[in-house]
């Protein structure tokens, strides 16, 4: 599905990420973590076309991501709060996101249902703007804003952070549920080693920009990321 | 799509914090727009006869088109401090599966309804039809409204790609100041005459129809360099920014005298020099020191006696054009920051304090360095000196309260390339009652005893207002610090 090769990025002399090439196949949940500062929101960026590659490219298929936009509906993505209108109430963003996907009533309808759990009733039907919401509920309208559509691949980043335990919870039942049911591709950085273990069946440590474990096993991965982690 | 995107922008302007004062701007620049506009159309109707009579010209048409290319030097510089770019916060669409390029033809086409587009087709068509029709025949009367228009709109695309590219470099400056120069200098000096170069051009499009198409041309390519500029930086980076301002990296040392609000007006510099955004205010302020070169040089404003009216304006402009542009967005600029100043002991009074500070020593600096303009006369530093007192006294004090009024938040972080508005016709609209401001002083005295008196009034008035510096500064503190909840909370939801 995604293939990366010879990924560089450079601002002046430092090297933020350096990714010789990375293979990832079409349902698989992917796992990123690393230390502040690996370079994993900046591989999400270059994935998604939103900063520039200084060497190498990223491509979803055959299409390399620089070169043509058509992806753009096969790929749903949330990396921080600059990617909602903040001027809108989530009801208002959604039917905008409706319009820009070419989706009917219908299928809106049912997207949003999928998340009527997570959203635990504080999100539709409220008259308040998203930028009047709390970091938690920002972060599930950007989810559910990011699975509009039927994206092929969904990349997250951080999706747990600022979640409170419960929603925590749900949002992993509701990805895997998703992974099982639609074959989306996830992409997801985390560092929440638990969860990010739980639902991912591949999980990538960056260091310093570099790739330096790529691991498979469900079995060991908790134990290796823990010791180098330290934790 | 792109209908969905006009929505957007509305709700997004509608719902801003500071609604009504983008407001009420809009609604007076409609108006400036409207009454502007109706004059230029009157003069459009009248050209002819005013060309006739003012240049005591036989041959109207030839005079006008000998000097086309004045008005599109002149179009040129108006263009260069009124016309808006294009802004939009990016970010929010580039994930979503809108294409690159409707996004920036959206942009640019919004960005070409302006009334700066209707000042040539209001100015020349009358023209075309009255003078060109009756001599050349109505198809000649097309064909050369056509090539002046499309000239003209030319202008609107080079300029959106000529001040995103160079508004942050002395280039920018360079380019804008050497227009000014061929324009006045050639005009005034009689070193060439440059209307010469491009009247065979506009000549031929009377006979025939290979000059609309060259123009037309021209005005897609031009088009074409904006749009594919625009379309090429499209991303959340900016382009490699050399950092080539480390020399002005440091401490201003001479704030460290003054506590809390020194080391504030300290970082408030560092801010300065480190945006984009902040330092073409401050570009600007260089670019108007030579600004008098052009009022002070120029045959129309040398009287027998005493000095032109017209060059208190020059030296307000010249004494505090920094203070005045960017005081007008005084919070604004501490607004990604503005809970770290809340949270300090005495940090909003220092905050205040601080930028009153700044504000002197940029005005003192241009002072002293407009002092050389003695030379063309000991009347131009006592203007400087009388204006400059006048702005430290009330004139600083009117520009900041009204900033305060329900400030706009602004995120200087954000890549500069889509929401880099630079300078606008909004930054010089705020200018104007603090404009008015030295004459409702000066004039009274300057017309009843002399001109003399005027300046003395200046100083006098702009003393008082030093001298009730610390009350009057509080005033501005007070009102912070009141409705520094609302403030802080408007500052907070829209970044």
């Amino acid at each position: 599905m995604i293939t990366v090769n010879n990924l560089k990025k450079q601002y002046k002399d430092a090297v933020v990420l350096d990714v010789e090439s990375l293979e990832i196949p079409k349902s698989e949940c992917f796992g990123l973590v690393g230390n502040n500062g690996a370079g994993k929101t900046t591989l999400f960026r270059i994935m998604l076309d939103l900063v520039r590659a200084t060497t190498g490219h990223v491509m979803l298929d055959t299409v390399d991501v620089s070169k043509n936009e058509d992806w753009k509906g096969r790929v749903g993505a949330y990396l921080d709060e600059h990617m909602l209108l903040s001027y809108l109430t989530p009801d208002e963003y959604f039917e905008a996101l409706r319009k820009i996907h070419q989706l009917s009533e219908e299928d809106l309808k049912l997207h949003i249902q999928k998340f009527e759990e997570l959203f635990n009733g504080e999100i539709i039907g409220k008259k308040k703007y998203i930028r009047d919401l709390s970091k938690g509920n920002l972060k599930k309208v950007g989810i559910a804003a990011a699975m509009i559509g039927n994206p092929e691949v969904v990349m997250l980043d951080e999706p747990f952070e600022n979640l409170d335990p419960s929603s925590q919870v749900r949002l992993k039942k509701l990805i895997l549920q998703e992974k099982e049911g639609s074959q989306i591709t996830f992409l997801i950085s985390s560092h929440d080693l638990n969860h990010v273990t739980d639902i991912c069946d591949r999980i990538v440590l960056l260091e310093k920009g570099k790739i330096i474990r790529d691991l498979h096993d469900k079995s060991t991965m908790v134990e290796d990321l823990n010791t180098y982690f330290g934790t | 799509m792109v209908l969905q995107l006009v929505k957007l922008e509305l709700l997004k302007t509608m719902r801003s914090s500071s609604f009504a004062k983008s407001a009420l701007v809009a609604v007076f620049l409609g108006f400036l727009a409207v009454i502007l506009l109706s004059y230029v159309l009157i003069l459009g109707f009248f050209l002819k006869e005013v060309i006739e009579k003012g240049f005591e010209s036989t041959d109207a048409y030839a005079t006008l088109t000998g000097a086309l290319i004045y008005f599109y030097l002149f179009e040129f510089m108006y263009r260069y401090f009124v016309q808006k770019l294009p802004v939009m916060e990016l970010e929010r669409f580039l994930h979503l599966p809108i294409r690159k390029s409707s996004i920036i033809h959206f942009l640019l086409g919004r960005s070409f309804i302006s009334p700066l587009t209707l000042i040539a087709p209001l100015l020349f068509l009358p023209f075309a039809f009255k003078e060109i029709g009756p001599r050349f025949g109505d198809w000649a009367a097309w064909s050369w409204a056509a090539c002046v228009v499309l000239s003209s709109w030319s202008l609107h695309w080079l300029m959106l790609w000529f001040k995103q590219k160079f508004e942050d470099s002395f280039i920018g400056l360079g380019v804008v100041f050497a227009v000014l120069l061929l324009g006045a200098g050639s005009s005034y000096y009689g070193w060439f005459n440059l209307g010469d170069f491009f009247k065979p051009l506009f000549d031929w499009s009377l006979v025939s129809v290979f000059p609309v198409i060259l123009l037309l041309v021209f005005f897609i390519a031009l088009h074409r360099l904006a749009y594919t500029y625009y379309r090429n930086n499209a991303y959340l980076e900016d382009l490699a920014e050399e950092e080539n301002l480390r020399f002005v990296n440091q401490d201003l040392g001479i704030f460290n005298r003054f506590g809390l609000a020194g080391q504030l007006a300290n970082l408030e510099w560092k801010l300065i020099v480190r945006h984009k955004k902040s330092r073409t205010y401050l570009m600007l302020a260089g670019f108007f020191l030579l600004y008098g070169l052009i009022f002070y040089t120029n045959p129309q404003y040398q009287t027998e006696e005493g000095f032109s009216h017209m060059f208190i304006f020059v030296g307000t402009f010249i004494t505090s054009i920094f203070m005045l542009q960017y005081g007008q967005l005084f919070l604004s600029w501490n607004s990604s920051s503005f809970d770290f100043f809340l949270n300090r002991r005495g940090g909003v009074e220092s905050l205040i304090k601080g930028k009153y500070l700044l504000f002197v020593v940029t005005s003192v600096f241009c002072l002293l360095v407009s002092v050389p303009y003695v030379y063309f006369g000991w009347d131009i530093l006592l203007i400087h000196l009388a204006t400059f007192i006048f702005n430290m006294g009330v004139v600083i004090h009117l520009v900041i309260y009204m900033s305060l009024w329900k400030p706009k938040p602004m995120d200087l972080n954000k890549g500069a390339m889509f929401n880099y508005e630079g300078v606008g016709i909004a930054q010089f609209l705020m200018m104007i009652p603090i404009f008015i401001g030295p004459y409702i002083v000066y004039f009274p005295f300057a017309l009843l005893i002399n001109q003399y008196a005027g300046l003395i009034a200046l100083s006098v008035v702009g003393m008082i207002g030093i001298l009730f510096f610390p009350y009057l500064s509080n005033i501005a503190v007070q009102k912070v610090l009141k409705n520094r909840y609302e403030i802080s909370s408007s500052f907070r939801q829209e970044l």
